[in-house]
């Protein structure tokens, strides 16, 4: 995992590098575009002024001879003065240094075939020299033919010239020489030193990075500058490069532009380049963006890093948060499980837990004829409000199948909720018992809000508080009771309906909770379970939009005993008794029209119980009574036997062995057994100094 | 309750009535007395109108069983209708009796 992440961050560095170095290459090449058209624009300039100045000084050459021709041509009639008519005529022109005529062959005879006066300049003086002969024959130079043939002046290429001291760049500007009769006496060349060219194009050019180069129409170098401002091998490789007609390349360490003279000879004017220098700057900004790209990659390749580490974090937090939400949809289920689903038609609960498991209860089992119910609450919402109530829901369980009464109920509970409970959590909680024979409902409070008493109308019911379970384990919960009328209900909830808050921040209030169960109770035929959703129904619209900020349980109990049939006796504690009893029971059996062998049963099971009460509950001569209570709602029967002796639970003595034969048999103990097998259930508690034991069997 | 013994050479009759409740029991008791002393003769126990039994009732059976056996005399319930033999059922007394 970390090799692939790092992989895959190398890759984006990768990616942007090369994203940044494009960008900076695109960047390089049209700021390179944009300094070479500069450079085009700026050499035309300078290379155009410089082929002006150049054509300057051919002009003067030019105009030297013309202005000198008429003497030169005069000077012809007289031979001997043509030296210094030539003398005249390089005198005019510091650039010359020579001149001469070329004369066309026998001009004079009187001079030979061959005759070239020549002047060269030396020093403050001339030198006078007559240079053709056959030896020098300069009828064969082609400057000479071409002028004579053509009749047109001619501007030679360059060539090296040794004046013996030295050897030094010379052009030739060649006229046609014709004498004042019309013929065509022969060619009149003067030598003009061009080495001095090459610095003096070059001198305005300040600028190091490049020089001017002078070269004839065929590429043949005319002038350079001097060594100091570019080496001979420079020079040579330009004029290789422009011999090869490769003048604008900017690829190469030179880069040479050139223009043509316009005029006579046609020469080029070229300007070279050192590359190098020229884009300097833009190499310099070039490397600087490296530098600031690679800075620049390595603050990204950092902030990928944090990135991915924290996309990383995030990402094991999600995964972390998506268990433990499984785990919680887990928990809800678990807690969903625990709570009742099936509701017999006189009852309805629901609980609807703010996060996904809740803190809240509800819970209800009928046991003995009797309906224990609770509702509660723990303080704070989510796991460990769950766990505390899930614990809760079970000590419920435990201590109200063996115990009847709420309170002691309660205080159990209680003990057992203060044992360990370092958080400090309290749950508050109310437990009941209603006797669905008598309507007697016996409650304890534990710091629960008040239940709604449902008859004509919702009213709150006035009870005790005491405290929360969870503060102090002795709290000595006190008991209430009262007897509902069948067709009254009791309505339960926890602060999550009545403080259900909307927008405004205001609380859904008891008074609209009694104003909706008001409104149901106007309904002759509005059953437990549409009176809650209603209230539900109007908590949510009242909340709106507002999320749930705590659980919302809610349970309604309706008391409806169906059709009851209700005897009772009391006994003494004599065995004659018994024969009453029997008497008793068959007629109230036989008022609910049961099968004699049933009834005989439970006679039997009855028989038993009396007559443990009867031999054993009071000390021998004192006077007791034994009172049974028989209730039934033709779907069951329940007999309850009270009496004020010492206490005694039947549920704790052993039933004797039935499988032992008949001479190992004790004589005692069948009797416990019998009233065991014969009914359907039995329980017992003591209360208020009595023991009471209930015996039910279903009838139906 | 009513209890009759007819006395015979092989064998001791004894005739229950009624209802064998705890109030009986005592009563019954003493009127069965001739059996606890068999001598050797089976005991037959006509149960024919006997409409009920508790376990007081089933004590004193349990009583003629015992001291039968020790002489080796057999106990007959004779003619147990359903419900007393429901309750001889659940105590296990089906399988020490012998029925007729």
């Amino acid at each position: 995992m970390f090799k692939k992440s790092w992989l895959s961050r190398v890759g984006i560095m990768v990616i942007a590098a090369l994203m940044v170095e494009a960008i900076s290459v695109v960047q390089y090449q049209s700021l390179k575009g944009i300094m070479e058209q500069d450079m085009n624009i700026r050499s035309r300039i300078a290379m155009g002024a410089s082929a002006d100045r150049i054509g300057h000084v051919l002009e003067l050459t030019e105009a030297t001879m013309n202005e000198n021709m008429l003497d030169v041509r005069r000077s012809l009639l007289r031979p001997d003065s043509i030296f210094r008519a030539i003398q005249y005529t390089i005198d005019d022109n510091p650039h010359i240094i020579n001149g001469c005529i070329a004369f066309v062959p026998n001009y004079y005879h009187s001079k030979g075939y061959y005759f070239e006066p020549t002047v060269f300049k030396s020093g403050d003086g001339y030198i006078y020299k007559q240079l053709g002969s056959i030896s020098h024959d300069y009828t064969s130079n082609p400057a000479y033919r071409r002028v004579i043939d053509s009749g047109e002046a001619y501007w030679s290429d360059p060539y090296i010239y040794n004046t013996g001291e030295e050897h030094i760049s010379l052009i030739t500007y060649t006229c046609p020489l014709v004498d004042n009769d019309g013929i065509l006496a022969g060619a009149i060349g003067l030598d003009m030193e061009v080495s001095w060219l090459g610095d003096t194009l070059n001198n305005r050019q300040k600028n190091t990075a490049s020089f001017l180069l002078l070269l004839t129409g065929d590429g043949k170098l005319v002038a350079a500058p001097s060594a100091s401002r570019a080496s001979q091998a420079d020079v040579d490789e330009a004029v290789r490069l422009i011999g090869q007609g490769m003048d604008i390349s900017a690829d190469k360490r030179l880069a040479i532009r050139s223009i043509t003279m316009k005029r006579e000879p046609h020469w080029q004017v070229a300007q070279v380049y050192y590359t190098d220098e020229i884009f300097a700057p833009i190499r310099k900004m070039r490397r600087q963006h490296m530098v600031l790209i690679a800075l620049g990659l390595a603050i990204l390749f950092f902030m990928i890093d944090r990135f991915a580490r924290s996309e990383r974090k995030l990402r094991e937090a999600t995964a972390e948060q998506a268990r433990i939400s499984g785990e919680l949809s887990v928990a809800r289920d678990i807690q969903q499980e625990m709570l009742p689903k099936v509701f017999p038609p006189n009852i309805y609960g629901t609980i609807v837990p703010a996060r996904e498991v809740g803190g809240d209860i509800f819970d209800f089992y009928v046991r003995d004829g009797k309906l224990f119910f609770c509702v509660g609450d723990v303080t704070g919402k989510g796991v460990p409000a769950a766990m505390l109530m899930s614990v809760v829901h079970s000590l419920f369980r435990t201590f109200s199948s063996r115990i009847d009464s709420p309170s002691f109920i309660v205080r159990e509970i209680n003990s057992q909720v203060c044992r360990g409970n370092d958080s400090y959590m309290f749950v508050t909680c109310l437990v009941g018992c209603l006797d669905l024979y008598t309507g007697k409902l016996e409650y304890c409070n534990a710091g629960h809000d008040k239940p709604f008493l449902l008859t004509s109308s919702a009213d709150i019911m006035p009870l005790r508080s005491n405290l929360p379970m969870g503060c102090f384990p002795d709290f000595e919960y006190e008991e209430e009771s009262c007897v509902l009328e069948p067709g009254t209900s009791i309505f339960l909830y926890t602060d999550g309906l009545t403080e259900a808050r909307n927008a405004y921040k205001q609380f859904f209030g008891r008074d609209r909770v009694k104003s909706v169960l008001d409104a149901c109770l106007a309904k002759p035929d509005a059953t437990p379970e549409m009176m809650v959703n209603s209230l539900l129904d109007a908590a949510k619209v009242f909340m709106d939009k507002v999320p749930q900020s705590d659980d919302l349980t809610m349970l309604l109990i309706k008391y409806q005993p169906g059709e009851l049939v209700r005897d009772q006796i009391t006994l003494a504690n004599e065995t004659e008794e018994v024969e009453r009893l029997g008497e008793f029971i068959k007629d109230y059996c036989n008022t609910l029209g049961l099968d004699k062998k049933i009834v005989s049963g439970i006679r039997l099971a009855l028989e038993e119980s009396v007559v443990n009460v009867i031999n054993y509950a009071y000390p021998e001569q004192e006077k007791g009574y034994v009172t049974i209570y028989a209730d039934s709602n033709r779907e069951e029967v329940r007999f309850t036997i009270v009496d004020s002796g010492v206490p005694f639970n039947p549920k704790s003595v052993l039933s004797a062995d039935t499988t032992l034969d008949a001479l190992n048999r004790p004589i005692g103990g069948l009797g416990v057994h019998l009233t065991r097998k014969l009914m359907d259930s039995i329980s017992y508690c003591r209360k208020d100094g009595k023991n009471v034991l209930s015996l039910t069997k279903t009838i139906v | 309750m009513k209890t009759t013994i007819q006395e015979t050479d092989d064998k001791i009759v004894a005739i229950l009535s009624g209802e064998l409740d705890t109030a009986a029991a005592q009563e019954t008791e003493q009127a069965l007395q001739p059996l606890l002393d068999s001598k050797g003769k089976d005991v037959v126990i006509d149960c024919t109108e006997l409409e009920y039994i508790a376990s007081s009732g089933l004590r004193i059976l349990l009583a003629i069983l015992k001291q039968a056996k020790s002489v080796g005399s057999r106990v007959i319930l004779k003619n147990v209708n359903d419900v007393i033999r429901d309750v001889l059922e659940l105590t296990g007394f089906v399988s020490i009796f012998e029925f007729e």
